[in-house]
């Protein structure tokens, strides 16, 4: 055999104890070595070809991966193991934060729900508002007739100062020679970035082109590079020859409906649209909406007799809407929490050997970090279910936040109360092997009902099945470590002592 | 009422194995045929569960054979006692692994 594989094999044998838990690894990598020493002398007295014995040496050494894994798995003190361990408090509050991400993700992911959660920037918000018909607005959907826009544009001076036009349409926008992409531009009025204070550049445009075109951050990056040079170009948007203006600092302007670029054109080309083409409006009002009452409704009489009711929203009430509806549910949730659970977390007495204050204080950090963890959770939630559907109306996603939000947290709170009931107070695992003391056990025990044990041998919880006056909640009992020989998984560490 | 511990046949041939005599992990990887990454986890197995002991030798036995230290397995009284029942629930164990087949290894 070769013997400067001889190393070799040493070297993976000292990779594999990586792998082996800290305190065994000395030990394990002696043994595997003092092991191998054998294996290769055996394999050299052997008349095995030089091939086959190097073979055999270097499988040998890679079975040491296996015993490694093993060991790795089986270390009852590894970090994953405890921190994983069924019923442990860090298992759940990490199953909590894993939900809090994901539906944090759903809501980035879904445009409704994004713009639902994020501040208005633009500033004076307070006298911008979107109008949209009765009971819409807020939504995904374009409900705004081009001809209303119009008239509007005249008869409505006395109320707002400027109108502006938006629609989000899909079409065909030419890249580079033989190069074209589909995107959703936004047909808007030439007026809509004055209206929203974006600092536009006055002389972005000669005049000569009726259409200037704005891309967002992503289409800037993903489909032209990131070119400069793009800025001040011409290119055709189906078959309209249009001026790149600019690139938009952010990639959405937390505006109703998917945008990837803003094509501003001035009147005479907007005109071409046909009355009845639906799109966005904007108007700044003449004077500040109320700051608490962000909302006005506007009637307006058609000339066939029939009248129309459209709302104007704030846009900065708008973007507070889903939060404040939240506030009120969770103060609603936690009026009506102790009409459907008791409160109180039960009797401990005074632990029978000094409980270092480091393991009281967990139990409470424990219990805190599940409300500030299904909080957020709930709100989130239902933020996706009410917001992440664009062809729910306004009206309905707020009904439907409520209840999800209500019902969420008045849920969330009775299961974080029951649950941190049904923990042992020292090592904060789920209680198990609950074992009812029926009707007869009370004539010699004066009590019935449920016990439930600690699986690391902390204690016992005994709850009444029917609440008397000497035993009125759930009692926890004690035990000694005198008992930890009949559970098995009496080593592990109580809270305080980890 | 005892229970019968629940082994293997791969686990049972190697506490077989070690009772015949082969106390090191490489003999016992000879002696079966089994593979090392088998082996030795299964002998990590049987000691958790007090079946088998291990134990390192004497450094001057080593010193004088001019070896690295080897760590040695025997069976527990436990492991004895199960190794008897498993001779019930496999029959053919105690021919697969004989006294004489591990000496001829």
């Amino acid at each position: 055999m070769n013997l400067r594989s001889f190393p070799v094999c040493r070297f993976i044998l000292q990779v594999a104890a990586l792998l082996v838990p800290g305190g065994e690894r000395a030990e394990w990598l002696a043994e595997w070595q003092a092991e191998l020493w054998h294996v290769w002398h055996a394999y050299s007295r052997k008349s095995c070809g030089r091939f086959h014995g190097g073979q055999a040496v270097t499988a040998f050494c890679f079975g040491a991966f296996r015993d490694a894994f093993w060991l790795r798995r089986n270390n009852p003190q590894s970090i994953p193991r405890r921190v994983f361990r069924i019923g442990s408090a860090s298992r759940c509050s990490l199953s909590l934060a894993l939900l809090t991400a994901i539906s944090l993700s759903i809501c980035l992911y879904l445009p409704g729900a994004r713009m639902a959660i994020q501040p208005s920037h633009y500033p004076g918000a307070d006298g911008l508002v979107t109008i949209s018909r009765g009971g819409y607005s807020g939504t995904q959907l374009p409900t705004i007739e081009f001809g209303d826009y119009q008239s509007w544009k005249a008869s409505t001076r006395h109320l707002f100062t400027d109108v502006a036009f938006y629609q989000p349409v899909h079409k065909r926008i030419h890249i580079a020679k033989h190069r074209s992409a589909d995107l959703s531009v936004g047909r808007a009025s030439e007026n809509l970035f004055k209206l929203l204070s974006l600092p536009v550049s006055a002389n972005a445009g000669d005049g000569r082109y009726g259409a200037r075109l704005f891309l967002s951050q992503r289409i800037w990056r993903g489909l032209f590079g990131g070119d400069p040079g793009v800025i001040g170009s011409v290119t055709e948007i189906a078959g309209q020859r249009v001026l790149v203006a600019g690139v938009l600092s952010r990639d959405s302007l937390q505006l109703p409906g998917q945008v990837d670029a803003w094509l501003l054109e001035d009147e005479r080309h907007l005109d071409i649209l046909p009355p009845t083409s639906r799109g966005f409006v904007l108007a700044h009002m003449r004077g500040a909406l109320p700051q608490m009452d962000g909302w006005r409704s506007m009637t307006v009489h058609r000339e066939n007799g029939n009248d129309v009711l459209f709302d104007c929203i704030s846009l900065a009430q708008q973007s507070q809407l889903p939060f404040t509806l939240f506030l009120f549910t969770l103060a609603a949730a936690l009026i009506t929490l102790p009409a459907t659970t008791a409160l109180p977390l039960g009797e401990y007495p005074r632990h029978s050997g000094p409980l270092p204050w480091p393991g009281k204080a967990r139990r409470w950090i424990f219990l805190s970090s599940k409300f500030l963890l299904v909080v957020p959770l709930v709100f989130v939630t239902s933020i996706d279910v009410a917001y992440g559907v664009p062809s729910l109306g306004s009206t309905a996603a707020q009904y439907i936040q409520l209840a999800i939000s209500f019902f969420g947290l008045l849920f969330a709170f009775r299961w974080i109360l029951q649950d941190q009931r049904k923990r042992c107070p020292l090592c904060l695992r789920v209680l198990s092997n609950p074992a009812r003391v029926g009707q007869a056990s009370r004539n010699f025990l004066a009590w019935n009902g449920t016990e439930l044990i600690c699986a690391g041998g902390h204690g016992l919880l005994h709850i009444p099945e029917l609440p008397t006056s000497w035993f009125g909640t759930q009692r926890w009992l004690y035990l000694d470590p005198s008992w930890g020989s009949l559970f098995s998984d009496a080593r592990m560490p109580s809270a305080g002592l980890v | 009422m005892a229970t019968e511990p629940k082994l293997s046949h791969t686990a049972a041939m190697i506490l077989q194995t070690i009772h015949a005599g082969q106390v090191y992990g490489f003999s016992v990887m000879e002696a079966t045929g089994l593979p090392s990454g088998t082996v030795y986890p299964a002998m990590r197995r049987l000691e958790r569960d007090g079946l088998i002991l291990s134990k390192w030798e004497q450094q001057s036995i080593a010193d004088a054979e001019q070896r690295p230290l080897r760590k040695y397995y025997k069976l527990t009284r436990a492991g004895v006692a199960t190794l008897q029942a498993m001779h019930k629930r496999y029959p053919l164990l105690q021919k697969m692994v004989s006294d004489s087949e591990v000496k001829n290894a």
